[in-house]
Formats: structure tokens, C-alpha cells, sequence
């Protein structure tokens, strides 16, 4: 059972690794360090495979160690660089009648963490709300409204996303 | 929504670096090799931390046999050896081809007060140690017996090097306090590692509760402490623990006292929090 278990999961990871990747990078946005959180995050997941009670649980048990890992070492650098500089602002303020940056990517980055931990599983993953409160480990109401939340600031129309 | 269609596009242009895979096929082989090994020896419990406190216990067993010395020892030590001291009451190894069994039995004796509640706990303390030798020994053998069942060779069996041991360890001797922690452990399965303390008041010879130390409300003042702490750790150290977990205090909860005389309230690995936290404890200060 937990051979199965443990080949699953490396099938899992040996398959997926470009999207951990591309998730860990929008986080710490640097190879060296994006390279550092899909190894780490790779290491603790099969030093604790058996931790993961339920082999259908791979991708969430597995996305939420990855996302984990990245915020870990953003609070690292951001503890060790001391820049002194001020946190982002959870929203930015906006100008009524301001038109929003050209850069939706850029400003996705700019949200409060968890609420773009959620825009990007939603949109860039491609991930369920269920998946997502799985992975957040919040119930799927507060994930809801918290998604929402993040559109709202980034001013997508709601309607066009509800599922 | 438009927009957010490019934001994943641009997502989806993040290059991936050919060092990637290489990097993840390490992790991998690591993973193989260590596992590997587990298998092999089915080791699982000498893996963690617990490394460093079962090598103490290799050396101290081969020095022991002949716990007269190691009594001595403990009988030296000044505060403990006016009021009490712990002595090894008996002790012996068993080696077979299969397994390997160390026990280490201690007995506690109260050298001012008469007798009072010891004598029953130190039955207790061999009794139970006896029992998890014996049961543990079971549980190799059946382990051995399906291992050869399912096409396993004599050979490949020995390799597994079941050990199995029961021993203790004083957490604290104090003028007051005498606290001992009594172990058994496989080292093919952490399932029946089993711990139990065992805590006196030497003054008045007889075993300590929760609420002797913390007072009648030791249920809530310990809840209290332990929510605190258990909340500072997730926010210092980010352990997470189990969003459904339930700490309830009773007589029957597990805990030793520490050489500052305070209770510390242990929680099993998994209790809590995923087991790669392992065993949770909590020093309770207030009181």
C-alpha cells in the first residue's frame, strides 16, 4: 500500500514540476530562489509521504506543501534583507476613474497573500474552490469571499467567473 | 475577465529552467535511497531526532548489565540520593536471530518516607514493562512470520535487525519532585512506542497530580497555557496544528515535571499536528 502510495506521489512530481515551478517563481519571482522552493517542497513531501492519509489527496496534500514553501521563504528574505522598505499594501489605493495598470499579472502579485494564493490556483491552475479550500485549509465559504475580494480590487466582473 | 487571461498567459511564459529537473531528480534519488534503507531495516522509528537519544541508549546498555554501577551513579547524585533514588531493578538482554530485546526495568525507593504509594507503582512499572516486552516480541514474530510468508528469505529477515527495548529515563529530581519517564520502543514501528511518566512528591511520598501543582482549575489553567503556546508556535514557528484538534485536560493526561518543578504536558506525535512535529510538549508556568 504505502510503495503505491509513494511511487504515486513521484509519478505526481516527476509529472508536474514545470507547473510547481511556475507557481513557486510567481511568489518569489527569481529562478535561484523559485528552483529552492520546488526542491524543498519536493524533499519534504517524500520525506513525509506517509503523513498523507488519503492517496487521493496527492495534488492538494502537494500544492499546499509548495505554497507553504513559498511563503516561507518570502517571510525569510523579507526578515534577512530588512530593506526597511514598507510592506506592499494588501490592496493599492486607486484613483477613481484611474485606469488600472496594464499589467494584470503585476498586480495580481500585489494582493494580500492569501487572497492571490487563491487567484492564482483559481486561474492560473485552474483549480476547483473545493481544491483550493482543501489546499488552503479554510472552508470553502471564506475562500469564496475572499476570491471575491481579490476580483473586486482587480476589478473583474464577478458574474463572469462564478462557477 | 479578459485581463486575467493575459495575466495566466504571461503565467504560462515563466521559462523553466533546465536545472529543474535535475533538481527534482535529486530530491527523488535521495527520497529512493533513504527509503531504501527504511525498508530495509525497517528503521522508521530511528529516522527523526530520536536518533541522537537512541544512540544513548546503545551506549548506556552496553554499560549496563551491570547496573549496580549505573545505580550508584544515580544514588550519587545529592539531592535525590537524601529522599529517594531510582535503581535499576532489573535488567537484561535477549538475543535471537531474529530480534534483539533490551529491558531496563527501574524501581523507585523512597529512603525517608516508609514505603507509601511506591511499592504499588513500582509493580506497576514492571508489570508494564514485562507486558510490552513480551507483546513486542509477539509483534516481531508475527512480523517475521508474514515477512516469510510473502516470499521473504531467512536471510533478508535478519537484515531487518529488530530491536526492541524498554527503558527510562528521570526527567527531574528536585527536593521536591522525582519524575520518571519509562519507554518502550520497536525500532520496525513507531505504532507501539509507549511512554509513561511516573511523578512523585518525595515529601510526601506518594504520586503527584495535575491539580496538586496547578490547583483545582488544572484543567482550564493548563487548556489556557497550552492554546497560548500552541499559538505562538504556529506563529513563530509555523507549526500548523490540526484546526479540529481538542486539548482536554484531565487526570488521566500525559505529563512529567522539569527540574523548574513545572508539569509539561505531552502529547503524542500525530495528537496534535502532523508527526513530522513529533511529540508536542507544553511547560505549564502558570499556575
Amino acid at each position: 500500500m504505502k510503495k503505491d502510495l509513494y511511487e504515486k506521489i513521484v509519478d505526481y512530481i516527476l509529472k508536474n514540476q514545470n507547473k510547481f515551478y511556475r507557481l513557486a517563481f510567481s511568489y518569489v519571482q527569481n529562478q535561484e530562489d523559485a528552483l529552492d522552493v520546488v526542491q524543498n517542497a519536493v524533499c519534504k513531501a517524500l520525506e513525509h509521504y506517509e503523513d498523507l492519509k488519503n492517496g487521493d489527496a496527492v495534488k492538494t496534500w502537494f500544492y499546499r506543501i509548495l505554497v507553504n514553501e513559498s511563503l516561507t521563504l518570502l517571510k525569510e528574505k523579507k526578515r534577512v534583507v530588512l530593506s526597511g522598505e514598507e510592506e506592499m499594501p494588501e490592496i493599492p489605493y486607486e484613483e477613481k476613474g484611474f485606469e488600472m495598470p496594464d499589467d494584470m499579472y503585476a498586480h495580481i502579485n500585489r494582493l494580500e497573500e492569501e487572497v492571490q494564493n487563491i487567484i492564482k490556483l483559481r486561474f492560473y491552475e485552474d483549480m476547483s474552490l473545493k481544491e483550493i479550500a482543501q489546499i488552503m485549509e479554510m472552508n470553502l465559504n471564506t475562500v469564496k469571499a475572499k476570491l471575491y475580494r481579490g476580483l473586486k480590487a482587480l476589478k473583474v466582473v464577478i458574474q463572469e467567473v462564478e462557477q | 475577465m479578459k485581463r486575467i487571461e493575459e495575466a495566466k498567459r504571461k503565467y504560462e511564459e515563466i521559462p523553466i529552467p533546465n536545472e529543474l529537473s535535475e533538481r527534482v531528480m535529486m530530491e527523488v534519488e535521495k527520497a529512493n535511497e533513504r527509503r531504501k534503507k527504511v525498508v530495509n531495516r525497517r528503521n522508521i522509528f530511528l529516522r527523526k531526532g530520536t536518533v541522537a537519544a537512541a544512540a544513548a541508549v546503545f551506549v548506556f546498555t552496553a554499560a549496563l548489565n551491570t547496573s549496580t554501577a549505573f545505580a550508584e551513579t544515580m544514588n550519587d547524585l545529592p539531592v535525590i540520593g537524601a529522599v529517594a533514588r531510582v535503581l535499576t531493578f532489573r535488567s537484561y538482554e535477549k538475543e535471537t536471530k531474529d530480534w534483539k530485546l533490551s529491558v531496563e526495568i527501574p524501581t523507585i525507593e523512597m529512603i525517608a518516607e516508609d514505603l507509601g504509594e511506591t511499592q504499588s507503582v513500582n509493580e506497576e512499572i514492571y508489570n508494564m514493562c514485562q507486558q510490552y516486552a513480551d507483546e513486542a516480541v509477539a509483534r516481531a514474530e508475527d512480523y517475521r512470520q508474514a515477512f516469510l510468508d510473502t516470499g521473504g528469505t531467512e536471510e533478508e529477515w535478519e537484515a531487518h535487525n529488530i530491536e526492541i527495548k524498554v527503558w527510562y529515563e528521570v526527567k527531574a529530581q528536585t527536593d521536591q519532585y522525582l519524575s520518571v519517564a519509562v519507554m518502550g520502543t520497536e525500532n520496525w514501528t513507531s505504532a507501539y512506542s509507549e511512554t509513561r511518566y511516573y511523578n512523585f512528591n518525595l515529601r510526601q511520598g506518594k504520586q503527584v497530580t495535575l491539580e496538586d501543582i496547578l490547583g483545582e482549575n488544572y484543567a482550564q489553567t493548563a487548556k489556557d497555557s497550552i492554546l497560548a503556546q500552541m499559538k505562538e508556535r504556529e506563529e513563530t514557528n509555523g507549526t500548523q496544528y490540526w484546526e479540529d484538534a481538542v486539548i482536554e485536560i484531565s487526570k488521566d493526561t500525559k505529563f512529567y515535571i522539569n527540574d523548574q518543578g513545572n508539569p509539561v504536558i505531552v502529547f503524542e506525535k500525530y495528537e496534535l499536528t502532523s508527526g513530522a512535529d513529533g511529540q508536542q510538549e507544553f511547560e505549564i508556568t502558570e499556575r
